[in-house]
C-alpha cells in the first residue's frame, strides 16, 4: 500500500477548518427573545471539544469532486447543528441518561429537561434554513438544495438515526431483529454518509460518485465507533470502570461480538472505505488524500483534534 | 356558540372541509407507509399522526391559501402534510410529562402513555425530518412547480417551527406556567403568537407561496393568520372553561387546574368574547381584496375557529 497520507498533513487540514465553522456557527446562532433557547442551543453546539468531524468529512467530498469550499460550508454547519441536536435528545433521562457529554455536563443537566427538548427541536429546522439561506445560489442550483434537503432528513429520520437510537435503547423491543451493526450502521455511519453525500452533492458529483462516498461515509462512520469501542473496552480493562466521559448506551462490538472479532471488522471497514475511494484516485489525484487520512484517523487517533 | 349570528351559508363549507380533510388523510397515510422498519417507531408516528385524527386546520389553510391564489390542490398537498407533521410532533412533545404533562390527546392516550417517553421523543423526532423530506422532495409534486418555491417553503417552515416560532412559543409557556408573578395581557398573546399563530402562519404563507402568490397576498394571508391564531387560542380558553373533558376529547378546566393564565382569566369572558369578534373581523378583512368565490373557505374558516364547540 503506498504511503499517501504520509505527504498530507490530515491535523493541519482539520483543525484549520474548525475556527471558521465555529465562526459560522456562532453567527448563526445569535441569541435573541425568549434567550434561554437560544443559550441552550448555542451550550450543546459551541461546546469545547467537538471533532466537527460531520463538516469536514462533507467540506472535504466537495473539494474532492471539484466543488468550491464556500458551497458545502453552510450545510457543513448544519449538520453539526443537526448532529448537536441529535446528541441532546440522545442524552435525555428517558433515553441515553448522559449526565455528561465529552466531560462537560449535558445539555438537560444544564437547562433542564424540557428545554433541552426544546433547543433540539429548534436546532433541526434552523439547520435546515441555514442550509437556503447560506448556500450560495450563483453556484449551486435549487435542486442541488432541495437534494441534500432530502439527503439530510432521511439520514436523521425514521429509517436512519432515530431509528438506531431506538434499536439501541430498546432492543428487545417489537420482535425487531435487531444486531449490534444494524445499530452501529443506523446511529452512526449515517451521519458519516450523509456529511459525505451532501458534500458529493453541492460539489457536482456524478450519480456513480455519490453512491461511492455514500459507502465509503458509511464504512468510516462505523470504523470510528467500533475503534471507539475498542479503545473504550481497552481503558475500562485499565481503569476497570469504563468511565471515559463518553456516555454509550447498549451497542458494543465487542461486548456483543467479542475483541477478536472486533478486530477484524476494522480491518475489513478499513479496507472497505479504502476500496470505495480508490475509485475517485485516476480522476482527482492528490485530492483524494483527505479521504484516505480519515481512515487512517479513524483507527490510529494519531492526534487530537482541537480549534487554534 | 358566544356569537349573535353565524354567517350565511352559500358556500358548503361542511363539505369543503370534509373533501379536504379526507385528501390530506390519503396523503398522511402513503406518506408513512406502515410496513418500514422498525416497525414500532413507525407505527408511533402513525397512531399520533392518523390514528386519531384531528381537524387537519393547518393543512386545510395550507391548501386554501394556495387556491386563494390560484394554485391546484395538488400544489400544495406536499406542504399541507408537511405542516400536519410538524404540528404533530410538538403536539407529541409537547404532551410528555416535563412539558405539559398531558395524558390525553384527541380523545386517546398521547403518545408517550401509549409507547412511552423514548417513543415520544423519537418518533416526534422523524415526523418532524418527515415533514421537510416530503416538502422538499421534488417528486412529490406535479411538474411545474419552481424548485426555488419549494426552498422558500421549507424557509417558512424554519422559521415557524423554530426559535423564533412554535419552540419559543413553548419556551415562553412553560416558563409562565407556576410562576407567581401575574403574565399580562402583551405576554400572552406573544405567548400565542409564538405558539399557535406561528405554524398557521407559516402554513398559509407556505400555501402562498407554492401556489405563486404575489409578496402583497402572501402578507395579507400572514395577517389573517396571526388573527385566526390568537382567535383559536381565546375561544379554546374560553371552552376550557365551559365544555367538559368529553366533549372536548381531552383534559378540560386543565388551565383552571394548573393556575395556566388564560384570556378569560385576565379579561373575564364577557370582555374575551369581544375579543373574539374583534379578531375574527381583523382576519375577514385581510380577506376583502381577494376573488369572493376562491376567499369563501378561508372565511369560513375563520368562522369554523371562532363557532366551533370543542
Amino acid at each position: 500500500q503506498p504511503p499517501l497520507h504520509s505527504s498530507f498533513d490530515l491535523r493541519a487540514y482539520w483543525t484549520s477548518m474548525i475556527s471558521q465553522i465555529e465562526a459560522d456557527l456562532d453567527a448563526a446562532i445569535p441569541v435573541a427573545y425568549p434567550d434561554q433557547i437560544y443559550e441552550a442551543m448555542r451550550y450543546s453546539v459551541l461546546a469545547d471539544g467537538a471533532k466537527r468531524a460531520a463538516p469536514i468529512m462533507c467540506i472535504a467530498t466537495c473539494e474532492l469532486v471539484g466543488g468550491d469550499r464556500s458551497t458545502s460550508f453552510p450545510t457543513a454547519c448544519a449538520l453539526e447543528m443537526i448532529h448537536s441536536a441529535s446528541l441532546i435528545h440522545d442524552d435525555l433521562p428517558c433515553m441515553d441518561a448522559a449526565p455528561l457529554r465529552r466531560a462537560y455536563p449535558s445539555n438537560h443537566t444544564v437547562f433542564g429537561i424540557g428545554l433541552a427538548l426544546l433547543a433540539g427541536d429548534a436546532l433541526f429546522p434552523l439547520a435546515f434554513r441555514h442550509i437556503v439561506g447560506r448556500t450560495p445560489n450563483s453556484l449551486v442550483p435549487p435542486e442541488a438544495v432541495l437534494r441534500v434537503i432530502v439527503e439530510i432528513a432521511r439520514t436523521v429520520g425514521s429509517t436512519g438515526m432515530a431509528a438506531g437510537q431506538m434499536l439501541d435503547i430498546l432492543p428487545a423491543v417489537g420482535n425487531e431483529q435487531t444486531d449490534v451493526m444494524t445499530v452501529l450502521e443506523k446511529k452512526f455511519g449515517k451521519m458519516a454518509e450523509c456529511s459525505a453525500v451532501c458534500g458529493g452533492l453541492l460539489g457536482g458529483a456524478g450519480k456513480v460518485e455519490i453512491e461511492a462516498l455514500k459507502r465509503y461515509g458509511k464504512a468510516l462512520g462505523v470504523l470510528y465507533e467500533v475503534v471507539d469501542d475498542i479503545l473504550l473496552e481497552e481503558k475500562r480493562g485499565i481503569w476497570s470502570n469504563g468511565q471515559s466521559g463518553k456516555m454509550r448506551s447498549n451497542a458494543s462490538v465487542v461486548m456483543a461480538l467479542g475483541m477478536e472479532r472486533a478486530m477484524e471488522i476494522v480491518g475489513e471497514l478499513k479496507e472497505k472505505a479504502k476500496n470505495e475511494i480508490n475509485v475517485f484516485g485516476d480522476k482527482y489525484g492528490d485530492r483524494v488524500l483527505p479521504l484516505y487520512s480519515f481512515v487512517d484517523y479513524a483507527v490510529e487517533r494519531g492526534f487530537v483534534v482541537e480549534s487554534t | 356558540s358566544f356569537f349573535a349570528s353565524e354567517p350565511a351559508a352559500e358556500f358548503d363549507f361542511k363539505g369543503y372541509l370534509l373533501r379536504k380533510a379526507a385528501s390530506v388523510n390519503r396523503a398522511l397515510d402513503l406518506a408513512v407507509p406502515p410496513q418500514l422498519h422498525p416497525k414500532l417507531m413507525h407505527e408511533a408516528m402513525r397512531y399520533s399522526l392518523l390514528a386519531a385524527g384531528g381537524k387537519r386546520i393547518r393543512p386545510i389553510l395550507c391548501i386554501a391559501a394556495c387556491e386563494i391564489v390560484g394554485g391546484a390542490e395538488a400544489f400544495a398537498m406536499p406542504p399541507a402534510c408537511a405542516v400536519e407533521m410538524v404540528h404533530t410532533t410538538s403536539l407529541m412533545h409537547d404532551d410528555l410529562p416535563w412539558m405539559d404533562n398531558d395524558d390525553l390527546r384527541r380523545g386517546q392516550p398521547s403518545c408517550h402513555r401509549a409507547y412511552g417517553e423514548p417513543l415520544a421523543v423519537l418518533a416526534g423526532d422523524a415526523l418532524l425530518f418527515l415533514s421537510y423530506r416530503h416538502l422538499a422532495d421534488m417528486d412529490n409534486y406535479p411538474s411545474g412547480v419552481p424548485p426555488a418555491l419549494i426552498l422558500r417553503a421549507t424557509t417558512e417552515l424554519s422559521r415557524s417551527i423554530g426559535a423564533e416560532g412554535l419552540a419559543a412559543g413553548q419556551v415562553l409557556d412553560m416558563e409562565s406556567t407556576g410562576v407567581n408573578k401575574p403574565i399580562d395581557v402583551d405576554r400572552l398573546e406573544s405567548i400565542h403568537l409564538h405558539k399557535t399563530a406561528a405554524l398557521l402562519e407559516g402554513s398559509v404563507a407556505i400555501g402562498g407561496i407554492i401556489g405563486g402568490g404575489s409578496d402583497g397576498e402572501i402578507e395579507r394571508l400572514r395577517c389573517y393568520a396571526r388573527c385566526i391564531g390568537l382567535l383559536f387560542q381565546v375561544v379554546d380558553d374560553i371552552l376550557d372553561v365551559t365544555k367538559s373533558s368529553q366533549e372536548l376529547g381531552k383534559t378540560a378546566a386543565k388551565d383552571l387546574a394548573s393556575d395556566k393564565t388564560t384570556y378569560p382569566k385576565l379579561l373575564g369572558m364577557e370582555r374575551s368574547r369581544e375579543l373574539a369578534e374583534e379578531l375574527l373581523r381583523d382576519a375577514e378583512s385581510q380577506l376583502e381584496d381577494f376573488d369572493p368565490a376562491k376567499a369563501a373557505p378561508l372565511l369560513h374558516l375563520a368562522n369554523y375557529i371562532a363557532y366551533r364547540q370543542k
